[in-house]
C-alpha cells in the first residue's frame, strides 16, 4: 500500500516532501488532481495516481498546465476540492488562465502548487514563482518542513473556500525532495456531489468589480495570516540581528544561528504565509530590531515586500538596515545552503566559525576529487537520442551551410551537450524549439540560408508544439521538426501521455496518433527508426534539401530504460580485441571519445574498447559506427 | 609531413584549398566526401594521420618526391620526369565517340587488365546527377562507363582506400594530377598504416588546368538548362577556349568566363598540368582532335604503351617539335600561375608547396605568358 493512503492517525511516518503534500491533500479531501509532469514537483501528483481507485479521484497527467489547472477550477467550481501541481515553469503557462480564474474566484477549495526549482537543478531556468501571487493577488504559503508540507496544503483548501480565491503553495526542490516526519491526520471520504450552481457564473466581467472584490479577498487574507500558525518567532526579545525567512530558509537559518551559538544575539521570524504579508506581525518585529537579513530562495521577494512595508512605516520605525540579496549580502543567484548562511552570519556579526580546519578541508576535496569521477550530463545507454543526434549531426556536417537544432525541454535538451554532439543552439520553454524553427523558416526570403532542425518530445508535442507547427503550417514557413517518440514523459519519470494509451491511474485511454495529428496540422510525415543512423541521416539530408514547407520526421524507438523494464536486450555486444583500432589512426576511439554511450568503456591498458556488460542494453547502435567493424553484435 | 585531421582543417579546408581527391576519405570515421566536397564530421585530435599526410595540399616538397620516386632531384621543371613523348590514338572503334580526344587512356587500361598486368583499375564515373565518383572496373564494359569528362573533380581516391579489395589483386589508377600526386604521397608515407597503394601497379595521370567545384557548378547549370539532361562536356583547345556541353538534345556554348568562379581555389595553386608523378600521362593534342599527348615516364609505363603499339591497341607518331614546346610552355606556365598565386595568398613561403628558391626562380624567368 501506499505509504500516503496509510490509515493511521496520529502515526509519524517518514515522507517525501512531495509525498506530504498528496497526503495533505488527501486529508483535505480532494476529489482531483490535474498536473503536467516537472521535477520538481512530479511525485505529488504521481503519488496521488497511485491511490486514485483506491480514495475515489480522479487524477490526470494533463497535457500541459494551463489545462491542468482548469481541470482542477472545474472541480472547484462544481463545489469539489481541486488540487493542480507543476513546476515553476510550468505556471507560466498556466498563468494566463489563473490572472481571470484570480478575479472569477472559485468554489470548492482550489490548491495550486508550485515546486520551484533554485539552482535550476532540472530546469531550464530558477525564476522564483512567488511573483505571480503578488502579480494575481493570490495568497501564497510556503512550507519549511515536512509536517507544513502536509499541513499548510490541507489548510490550503479551508482557506481557498473561506477566501473564495485559489491559494498558492510554494515549495523547492530541497523541500519536496529530501525525507522527514509527518504526523498523519484523519483521511476524510467526501461524498458531495458535484454541481455548477449557474446562478453565479465565473465569468471575470465586470472586471473592475470584481478586481475590487479580489482586493478585498486578498486583505482579508493578510488578516487570517496575522494569526496563523505557521508564522512565528524564535529568538531574544531584541534581537542585534532580525532573520526574516520562509521556506527552505528557515531550516539553512536554523542551522547557522545554532552552529555560530548565536541564539542570543540573532532572532528569526519564520514566515509561512508570505503574500500578502501578516503586515502587523512583520512591523511588530521590525520595531525590536535594527539590522534585518532575509535569508529566503531565490528572488528577494520577501525582502523587498517586507521594505515595501517599512517604507510606508519608516516614521514610525526609524532607521534600519536591511541585508539579503537586493544588497548583495547574499548571493541573488542560485540555491542558498547553511554554508552561505554561516558565512554571512559571520560577516555581519564579526565572529569566527571554522567547522573543519581549513587543511582537512583541502585534503578532503583532494580525495574526493581523485575518487569521484567527473560526469557530464548525458544520455543513458541505448537512448534513442543519441543515435538520432548522431544523425542529425551527420545531416548537417554533410549539409554544409552551417546548420543547428532549436531544441525544447525534455530529455533530449542534453543536446545542448556532449552527449548530443552539442548540435542544439536554441532552449527555452515547451514548444519554443518549434516555434523559432517556424520563424527561421520565414527568413529564407530575406537570405537565411542556414538549415534550422526544431526537435521535440512526444509528451513535448501534445503539451505546447502543436500550436507551433499549425503555425507554421498556416504560415507557410519552411520547416523540418523531428519528433523523437520514446513513448513516455522520460526525463520525469515515465509519466503517460495521450500518446502511450494508458492514463495517469493505469487505465486504458485512446492513443493520440502523432501521425494522424501532424498530417491534420498541414505537415508532411515521414516516420523512421533513430537507431538506423544512416537511414535516419539520409532522410534528415533529404527533407532539408529537397522538401519545402512544413515537414515532421517522426523518429520512434522506446526510451531504454522504458525497454528495459519490459523486454529483453536485442543483442549481445562484443569488441573484437584484434579488430579493434583504438587510437590508432583510421578511428581514434570514435565509440568511447565521440560517440560515448556509456555502455562502452575505454581501456587503457589494452588500447581498444570494451563493452560494459553491466550498462549495455545491447541496442546494436554502437556497431554501426565502428570504422573497422570490431564492434559485433549477435541476436539475443 | 607532420599532422591530423587538426592540420587537415586548419591548413586545407579552412584555407579553402581542398581539391576533393578523395585521398583522406573511406581510412577513417571523421570524413566523409558529400555532392563533391570533403566534409569533416567530428573532432579527431591525432598528432599524425593519413588524412594529412596523403593531401596533396597538406605538405608537398617536390624535390624529396622526386628523389624518392625517380631517384634523382627535381630538375625537369616544365612536365617533370619524362622517358619519351608521342601522339597517340586507340586503334578499336569501339571507343570512338565516347571518349575524350584519341582514347588512349581507356585502351591502356583495358590492354592492362586483359594482359594481367592489374587485375582491377580505379576510374571515374558519374552517378545521375553528374557527381564523380571512384569506380573499380575491372572489364571493358566498366571502362566505358568512366569515359570523358564533365571537368567537375571527384573524390576518385576514396574508391582506392574503400575498396572492396580481396587483398591481393593489382590495381591501377586513372587520375587527376592532384590525384596522382596523393598517390605519390601515399607511396612515400611512412605511417604504419597503409592504403592498398602497394600493390598500385599502374598510374595514368591526366593532363588538367582546373577543374570546377561541383556543387556550384551544378547550380550554374540548373539555373541555365533546368531539368535538361546533361550530356558530353568538352572545352576546345586555345585560345577559342569554349565549353561545348550537350543540353537535352542541343549543343550550347557557355564561354569561360562564365564558369571561372567555379573553378577550385586549390586548382589555382596546382604546379603540376600533366601529372608528373604518373608511369603514363596523357592529354589532348593541341589543334589535333582524336589524337592524345602520351608522356611516358616510368619503366612500366614504357613497356605498356610499347605492348599496346605492338598488340595493335594504340598507334602513334612523334609529337610535332612545335606542339611539344607549346606543351611545355602551358604546363610552365601553370608552375608559374600556382606560385603568383601562393605569393598573392602569402603562402609562398609557409604554405603547403615546398619549393626551392632556385627552381622558382627557374620558373619565374623561363616561363612566358600565354598570348
Amino acid at each position: 500500500m501506499s505509504i500516503i493512503a496509510q490509515d493511521t492517525p496520529g502515526e509519524t511516518v517518514l515522507l517525501m516532501g512531495n509525498e506530504a503534500i498528496a497526503r495533505g491533500a488527501l486529508e483535505a479531501g480532494i476529489k482531483v488532481c490535474a498536473a503536467y509532469p516537472g521535477n520538481p514537483s512530479s511525485e505529488i501528483t504521481g503519488s496521488l495516481a497511485g491511490v486514485a481507485d483506491e480514495f475515489g479521484l480522479h487524477v490526470e497527467w494533463s497535457v500541459n498546465e494551463k489545462v491542468a489547472l482548469e481541470v482542477a477550477a472545474a472541480a472547484s467550481f462544481a463545489g469539489l476540492r481541486g488540487l493542480c501541481t507543476m513546476k515553476q515553469n510550468g505556471l507560466n503557462v498556466a498563468s494566463d488562465f489563473l490572472l481571470n480564474l484570480n478575479l472569477t474566484g472559485c468554489e470548492g477549495g482550489l490548491v495550486l502548487i508550485v515546486a520551484d526549482d533554485p539552482g535550476a537543478l532540472s530546469s531550464s531556468n530558477e525564476e522564483d514563482s512567488r511573483a505571480f501571487a503578488k502579480l494575481g493577488d493570490l495568497p501564497l504559503l510556503e512550507p519549511a518542513t515536512f509536517q507544513e508540507a502536509k499541513a499548510m496544503t490541507k489548510w490550503a483548501f479551508d482557506l481557498s473556500e473561506d477566501l473564495g480565491l485559489p491559494v498558492l503553495v510554494r515549495t523547492v526542490t530541497r523541500v519536496s525532495h529530501a525525507r522527514g516526519n509527518v504526523l498523519l491526520d484523519e483521511l476524510p471520504r467526501p461524498t458531495k456531489k458535484p454541481r455548477f450552481d449557474t446562478s453565479r457564473p465565473r465569468i471575470a466581467l465586470p472586471v473592475l468589480t470584481n478586481h475590487k472584490l479580489l482586493r478585498e479577498k486578498l486583505e482579508r487574507a493578510g488578516q487570517v495570516f496575522e494569526t496563523s500558525p505557521f508564522n512565528f518567532y524564535r529568538g531574544p526579545e531584541k534581537p542585534e540581528l532580525l532573520i526574516i525567512t520562509c521556506g527552505s530558509g528557515w531550516m539553512y537559518s536554523l542551522e547557522a544561528v545554532a552552529n555560530l551559538d548565536l541564539n542570543e544575539r540573532v532572532g528569526i521570524l519564520k514566515l509561512g504565509t508570505t503574500w500578502p504579508l501578516p503586515e502587523q506581525m512583520v512591523l511588530n518585529h521590525l520595531s525590536k530590531a535594527d539590522h534585518v537579513l532575509f535569508v529566503e530562495e531565490v528572488s528577494p521577494f520577501l525582502e523587498n515586500n517586507v521594505k515595501e512595508l517599512f517604507a510606508q512605516n519608516c516614521v514610525d520605525l526609524g532607521l534600519k538596515r536591511f541585508s539579503g540579496k537586493a544588497t548583495g549580502t547574499l548571493p541573488d543567484i542560485g540555491e542558498l545552503n547553511p554554508d552561505i548562511v554561516i558565512s554571512t552570519l559571520q560577516d555581519i556579526l564579526e565572529v569566527f566559525y571554522e567547522p573543519v580546519s581549513a587543511e582537512y578541508a583541502l585534503r578532503a576535496k583532494e580525495i574526493s576529487d581523485q575518487l569521484v569521477p567527473e560526469r557530464p550530463l548525458g544520455f543513458c545507454a541505448g537512448c534513442p537520442h543519441r543515435a538520432t543526434y548522431w544523425a542529425i549531426k551527420n545531416a548537417l556536417a554533410l549539409d554544409g551551410r552551417d546548420g543547428f537544432v532549436a531544441g525544447d525541454i525534455g530529455c533530449y535538451s542534453l543536446g545542448i551537450g556532449p552527449s548530443g554532439f552539442s548540435q542544439m543552439k536554441t532552449l527555452h520553454a515547451m514548444g519554443s524549439g518549434t516555434g523559432l524553427a517556424g520563424g527561421f523558416g520565414q527568413l529564407n526570403a530575406f537570405g537565411l540560408d542556414q538549415p534550422v532542425i526544431a526537435v521535440s518530445g512526444d509528451s513535448t508535442f501534445y503539451h505546447a508544439v502543436m500550436p507551433a507547427l499549425t503555425n507554421a503550417s498556416y504560415n507557410k514557413s519552411n520547416l523540418l521538426l523531428l519528433l523523437l517518440d520514446n513513448s513516455a514523459t522520460a526525463m520525469t519519470g515515465f509519466q503517460p501521455h495521450p500518446g502511450t494509451g494508458k492514463t495517469a491511474s493505469g487505465q486504458d485511454a485512446p492513443i493520440l496518433d502523432l501521425e494522424v495529428i501532424c498530417k491534420a496540422l498541414g505537415a508532411q510525415v515521414e516516420v523512421g527508426d533513430p537507431f538506423d543512423m544512416k537511414a535516419t541521416t539520409e532522410t534528415i539530408l533529404r527533407l532539408l534539401q529537397d522538401v519545402e514547407g512544413v515537414k515532421v520526421l517522426i523518429l520512434r524507438r522506446e526510451c531504454a530504460l522504458v525497454r528495459g523494464r519490459t523486454q529483453k536486450k536485442l543483442f549481445n555486444m562484443e569488441v573484437d580485441q584484434d579488430l579493434c583500432l583504438g587510437e590508432r589512426c583510421g578511428c581514434n576511439r570514435l565509440c568511447t571519445r565521440v560517440f560515448k554511450c556509456p555502455g562502452l568503456i575505454w581501456d587503457e591498458i589494452a588500447g581498444r574498447a570494451r563493452i560494459d556488460e553491466a550498462i549495455c542494453t545491447g541496442c546494436g547502435v554502437c556497431a554501426e559506427i565502428c570504422p573497422s567493424l570490431a564492434i559485433r553484435k549477435e541476436v539475443v | 609531413m607532420n599532422g591530423g585531421l587538426r592540420a587537415l582543417e586548419e591548413r586545407v579546408f579552412d584555407r579553402d584549398l581542398c581539391v576533393s581527391c578523395g585521398a583522406c576519405v573511406s581510412l577513417c570515421p571523421y570524413l566523409r566526401s558529400w555532392q563533391g566536397r570533403i566534409v569533416k564530421l567530428d573532432e579527431c585530435d591525432l598528432a599524425e594521420g593519413r588524412c594529412f599526410n596523403y593531401c596533396p595540399r597538406g605538405k608537398v616538397d617536390l624535390n624529396e618526391l622526386h628523389q624518392r620516386l625517380f631517384g634523382g632531384p627535381y630538375k625537369e621543371i616544365e612536365m617533370g620526369m619524362v622517358r619519351s613523348v608521342l601522339m597517340a590514338r586507340a586503334c578499336d572503334s569501339v571507343w570512338a565517340g565516347r571518349v575524350q580526344n584519341g582514347g588512349v587512356v581507356s585502351a591502356l587500361t583495358d590492354l592492362a587488365i586483359k594482359e594481367g598486368v592489374i587485375d582491377a583499375a580505379v576510374l571515374t564515373d558519374r552517378e545521375v546527377n553528374l557527381l564523380p565518383r571512384g569506380h573499380i572496373v575491372s572489364g571493358r564494359e566498366d571502362i566505358m562507363a568512366c569515359t570523358g569528362s564533365i571537368y567537375t573533380s571527384g573524390p576518385t581516391l576514396e574508391a582506392l582506400n574503400r575498396g572492396p579489395w580481396t587483398g591481393d589483386e593489382r590495381i591501377g589508377i586513372v587520375g587527376l594530377p592532384c590525384m596522382v600526386l596523393a598517390l605519390a604521397k601515399m607511396r612515400t608515407s611512412s605511417l604504419e598504416k597503409r592504403t592498398p597503394i602497394d600493390r598500385v601497379d599502374l598510374v595514368i595521370g591526366l593532363f588538367c588546368t582546373w577543374a570546377l567545384d561541383y556543387k556550384p557548378f551544378m547550380g550554374f547549370l540548373q539555373k541555365r538548362f533546368g531539368d535538361r539532361t546533361i550530356g558530353k562536356v568538352d572545352i576546345t583547345p586555345p585560345p577559342e577556349r569554349i565549353m561545348k556541353i550537350t543540353a537535352g538534345d542541343e549543343l550550347h556554348d557557355i564561354p569561360l568566363d562564365e564558369i571561372r568562379s567555379f573553378i577550385r581555389p586549390g586548382c589555382h595553386v596546382c604546379p603540376d598540368m600533366t601529372s608528373e608523378f604518373s608511369d603514363i600521362s596523357v592529354g589532348t593534342v593541341e589543334g589535333e582532335e582524336g589524337w592524345n599527348t602520351v608522356l611516358v615516364r616510368t619503366e612500366r609505363g614504357e613497356e605498356l604503351v610499347k605492348r599496346a603499339e605492338a598488340k595493335g591497341v594504340i598507334e602513334s607518331q612523334p609529337l610535332p617539335g612545335d606542339k611539344l614546346s607549346h606543351l611545355k610552355e602551358a604546363s610552365l606556365l601553370k608552375k608559374r600561375r600556382a606560385i603568383d598565386a601562393l605569393k598573392d595568398r602569402g603562402e609562398l613561403e609557409d604554405g603547403y608547396l615546398t619549393l626551392s628558391r632556385e627552381l622558382i626562380q627557374q620558373i619565374q624567368s623561363e616561363s612566358k605568358e600565354a598570348p
